[in-house]
């Protein structure tokens, strides 16, 4: 309360409101420009915080050299344009320029135009270097501030009436604003490629090599890789795997993909009559190559390849997050013809390497002859060897993986059991490969949004039988779960019903943040297309547009009204507002020379309900009492609150 | 529908008219539209969308402003030809909140400026006026101003009536003490104390000597040129000069008589006057139309 009423007693000023508004515009170029530049900021603060008096001509010759140093160490080694776009370059340059311009002036301690209107320019300018949910938040609080500064600047300084006056624009413009983004005609120009620096942070999880001792890639971090939002329902959690990459080559301690080098001729026949479903993606920064599609892709993602093991990569390593439509069609199989390569890379075992695995194997072979057949043995086999899923298993025998696993140590998690199964499914002749990318569950939806996290990385095998390759959940085969590990995994979730809110609550925070990054800040001419699609084939949907709209202005005008209550200085006066309100609506209104005693006295006269008069007369002494006596209490402004109240019911 | 009708009103008596601002907002949405519109930026477009609505909330808000001020011209004093004076303007805000950045002005010339005048509350407001010639004159051309809320349109409002005055003649020519003095004849002014006279109910009341009535005799001070004077009578054509001087002279002489509180009769040309019947207000009136 204190600092509300120090607050409503300051008067800034005009300087002050306009260092105001340039720390705020400043605030996100200052996370961006180099550190000369940084310094010269510093610098030009410094001296404005001791230097009370205007600078002379001498002092700003100064600051003149010491910012165009600066410029030039800022800029230095960027004249190449080397690792820059050139538009980034000329804008830094214009930033520069533009501060060591506005300092000078600054220093001068004088107010004009082109101050005024610099604050503007450096709010455009930093839209062009960042563009996340963040930066949407924090724009809308600079216009805000800046609007503020300005009305205060208009009512002498005053910052509480400002910021009143700020707030009844803002929410006189909100309407408009909504309006105006939903139908204001976009082009289906691509974003600029620099800039969005707000997420950067490498997501991980998956990575080209799987390998199966230390090495191994486990994240157990609740971390949002991708976000998915499907045009439909979210298919269920069997068939939610998003494929990543593909391996055939097994290294003992890990396994790795077909080389590069090595030619692949192969060619896809899908074998389904199913629809696609369709789905759009937002994937975070990963620093890899991989564009991770629904098993199985129906189509390549606009800009990425697709190659012969349905594996979607782009160019350039993922250092941003990327957004991109997709179809998959919900098949755990499909038909494949093999190359020589691929057959031989799917086939390659090393007998010698894993001797008791083998000998289970010669023993299937010898007892089945179908393939399929052969695969049942084998998840058969797995079953009965009583393994134990766990995320923290004990060192294999790195010589001798499979046999390790299977008969030795019979702990581990999805990448061991995908590599054992994988080289067993070999030695009983089923051409095999590794599948690693990630294997979301619908806990983690919400509506057709679901969440994919580092956590749900893993691996799973592929069986090439008669002429398609078949998906094999290997994990499924353990016999136990030790929950003694990581608890929160998929596949070991014994949450308590604590955690369960929690987890629906930050679902429900993440789903908000995917949607308004969906149909904010990626809003487009395409979904403004779709939405108005949408809305002819949906007439309802205009209607609840319009209901939503009318809400809106009915909140902005609620908000404008409270701020443009009166405030009375007496309690008392504040007190009997609802009073005066209801006598005024009787036809009694107080004149400017009646005193509010004179008024209850002649509302009095005129009556001649006695219930009313005794009424009136009580608040009258109540209200006499607290406006002249010298001391009241608390109790006596609740007495008369009360009193009107009851009047009220009575009048 | 009561106050959008009250709004549009309003509306119609204010004109906008654009400041360099206005250009700055132009320029603003003109470079935000580009940038957005270049890259696709939605963070663009909604700072512009925001500008934009700024810049429209803004009109109707300093309407409202400006609107529900109400300026009028208060009771005014006497103007002289050629003489300083004031016009004074009743500026009243009768709405419940304050009002902001109000200024006066009167033919593009900023008079006064109020930074803001609070809910129901009046302020009397003065601006300069010297009237060029005697006769009547009508003020105008006065007019209140606000750039409030961003500057970005300076709204002005014309008064609703002008003032209709008239200018009597500038007072001035030889003052009438020197004019009497030369003609020995002195008006009343109590300057020598020249002794005691008895009461007889005839003098006033301000020269009784109250020292003596509490020695119980009642006595009134006599002073020596408190001589009866005769009743004044100006002729218009005795005084030398043109007739915009003989009319200062008769205004300086009327001016006088009003605060000596001595009768007087004027005989113009065609006209007599006299103070008996009318007020000093009609008579220099009389002399302003001449």
């Amino acid at each position: 309360m204190t600092f509300l009423r120090y607050l409503q007693n300051t008067k800034l000023s005009e300087l002050a409101l306009l260092d105001l508004a340039y720390i705020v515009v400043l605030l996100p170029l200052i996370i961006m420009i180099k550190i000369p530049m940084l310094l010269f900021v510093l610098t030009v603060f410094v001296i404005l915080i001791f230097k009370k008096s205007p600078a002379n001509k001498s002092m700003l010759f100064y600051v003149f050299i010491l910012g165009v140093v600066s410029l030039y160490f800022s800029l230095y080694g960027a004249f190449s344009f080397a690792g820059l776009s050139r538009l980034r370059l000329f804008l830094e340059l214009l930033i520069y320029l533009l501060i060591i311009v506005v300092a000078m002036q600054r220093l001068k301690r004088v107010i004009n135009f082109y101050l005024l209107v610099s604050s503007f320019l450096f709010l455009a300018l930093s839209l062009f270097f960042y563009h996340s949910l963040l930066m949407l938040v924090y724009v809308i609080f600079e216009v805000f501030v800046l609007l503020w500064m300005i009305l205060s600047h208009r009512m002498q300084g005053d910052i509480v009436e400002g910021f009143k006056g700020s707030m009844i624009m803002f929410m006189y413009s909100l309407p408009w604003v909504v309006v105006l983004f939903i139908f204001f005609p976009r082009i289906s120009f691509e974003h600029a490629d620099y800039g969005f620096k707000g997420e950067l942070t490498k997501r991980m999880g998956h990575d080209g090599t799987m390998y199966l001792d230390g090495n191994a890639l486990l994240v157990p971090s609740k971390r949002i890789v991708m976000e998915v939002g499907f045009d439909g329902k979210v298919p269920p959690s069997s068939q939610l795997y998003f494929r990543g990459s593909i391996l055939y080559v097994d290294k003992r301690d890990h396994w790795e993909p077909i080389g590069k080098s090595i030619k692949r001729e192969n060619k896809i026949h899908y074998l389904t009559n199913r629809k696609p479903i369709s789905y759009k993606v937002t994937l975070y920064p990963t620093q890899k190559k991989w564009l991770y599609l629904l098993d199985i892709p129906s189509q390549k993602v606009e800009k990425s390849n697709l190659d012969g093991d349905l594996i979607s990569t782009v160019e350039k390593d993922i250092d941003e997050p990327i957004h991109y439509k997709a179809q998959s069609y919900l098949d755990s199989n499909y038909s494949d013809t093999l190359d020589e390569t691929t057959y031989r890379a799917s086939t390659t075992y090393d007998a010698t390497q894993n001797p008791k695995s083998y000998a289970v194997a010669k023993s299937i072979m010898s007892k089945y002859n179908s393939s399929s057949k052969r695969a049942k043995a084998v998840v058969d086999f797995f079953k009965k060897s009583s393994l134990t899923y766990t995320l923290k298993p004990d060192a294999l025998d790195i010589n001798h993986t499979t046999d390790s696993f299977l008969f030795d140590k019979k702990r581990g998690y999805c990448v061991h059991f995908a590599s054992s199964f994988a080289s067993m499914a070999r030695m009983v002749g089923i051409p095999s490969r590794v599948v690693t990318g990630y294997k979301s569950d619908r806990d983690d939806t919400l509506g057709n949004y679901l969440a994919v996290r580092e956590r749900d990385a893993h691996a799973w095998v592929e069986l090439y039988i008669s002429k398609r390759w078949i998906r094999y959940e290997t994990t499924n085969t353990a016999s136990k779960i030790d929950t003694s590990g990581y608890g929160d995994l998929n596949f070991i979730q014994k949450i308590s019903k604590q955690n369960k809110f929690l987890k629906k609550l930050n679902l429900y925070l993440m789903y908000g943040k995917y949607q308004m990054e969906t149909w904010i800040l990626y809003y487009s001419h395409t979904k403004q297309l779709i939405l108005f699609e949408y809305a002819k084939k949906n007439p309802q949907i205009i209607l609840a547009f319009i209901l939503s709209l009318m809400a809106l202005i009915f909140l902005s005008f609620s908000v404008v009204s409270y701020l443009r209550r009166i405030n009375y200085n007496s309690e008392a006066l504040t007190a009997i507002q609802p009073l005066l309100k209801s006598l005024k609506k009787q036809g009694y209104e107080r004149q400017n020379s009646e005193s509010m005693h004179q008024f209850f006295l002649r509302y009095a006269e005129e009556q001649t309900n006695h219930n009313a008069i005794k009424a009136i007369k009580e608040i009258d002494v109540c209200y006499e009492k607290i406006s002249y006596g010298k001391n009241y209490s608390k109790r006596d402004l609740k007495t008369l609150k009360t009193f009107v109240k009851k009047t009220l019911k009575r009048l | 529908m009561k106050s959008l009708r009250k709004f549009i009103q309003t509306h119609r008596s204010i004109r906008q008219h654009a400041t360099i601002f206005s250009l700055v907002v132009v320029v603003t949405l003109f470079g935000l539209f580009l940038e957005a519109y270049m890259h696709d930026f939605n963070l663009v477009y909604i700072t512009l969308f925001f500008v934009f609505s700024f810049a429209f909330s803004a009109g109707p808000m300093g309407v409202l402003n400006l609107g529900n001020l109400h300026v009028s011209f208060a009771k005014q004093r006497r103007f002289f030809a050629n003489e300083k004076s004031n016009i004074v303007l009743n500026v009243n805000n009768p709405t419940d909140t304050t009002l902001w950045d109000i200024k006066l002005c009167k033919d593009k010339n900023i008079y006064a400026h109020i930074p803001y005048i609070k809910a129901k509350s009046k302020q009397n407001i003065t601006l300069p006026f010297t009237p060029s010639k005697r006769g009547f004159f009508t003020y105008e051309g006065c007019y209140t101003e606000s750039k409030y809320p961003l500057s970005t349109a300076r709204l002005t409002k014309e008064l609703d009536e002008n003032l209709k005055g008239i200018a009597y003649p500038e007072p001035k020519g030889i003052a009438l003490e020197s004019l009497l003095q030369t003609q020995e004849t002195n008006i009343g002014e109590e300057k020598e104390f020249d002794g005691l006279n008895a009461y007889d109910g005839s003098q006033k009341i301000s020269h009784i000597h109250w020292a003596s009535v509490a020695k119980g005799e009642v006595l009134v001070k006599h002073f020596s040129k408190e001589t009866d004077i005769k009743d004044l009578n100006f002729i218009f054509n005795n005084i030398r000069g043109d007739t915009e001087f003989r009319l200062s002279q008769l205004c300086l002489w009327v001016l006088t008589c009003e605060k000596q509180r001595v009768s007087f009769s004027i005989t113009l040309p065609n006209k007599i006057i006299n103070s008996h019947k009318k007020s000093i207000d009609d008579i220099l009136k009389i002399l302003a139309k001449y």
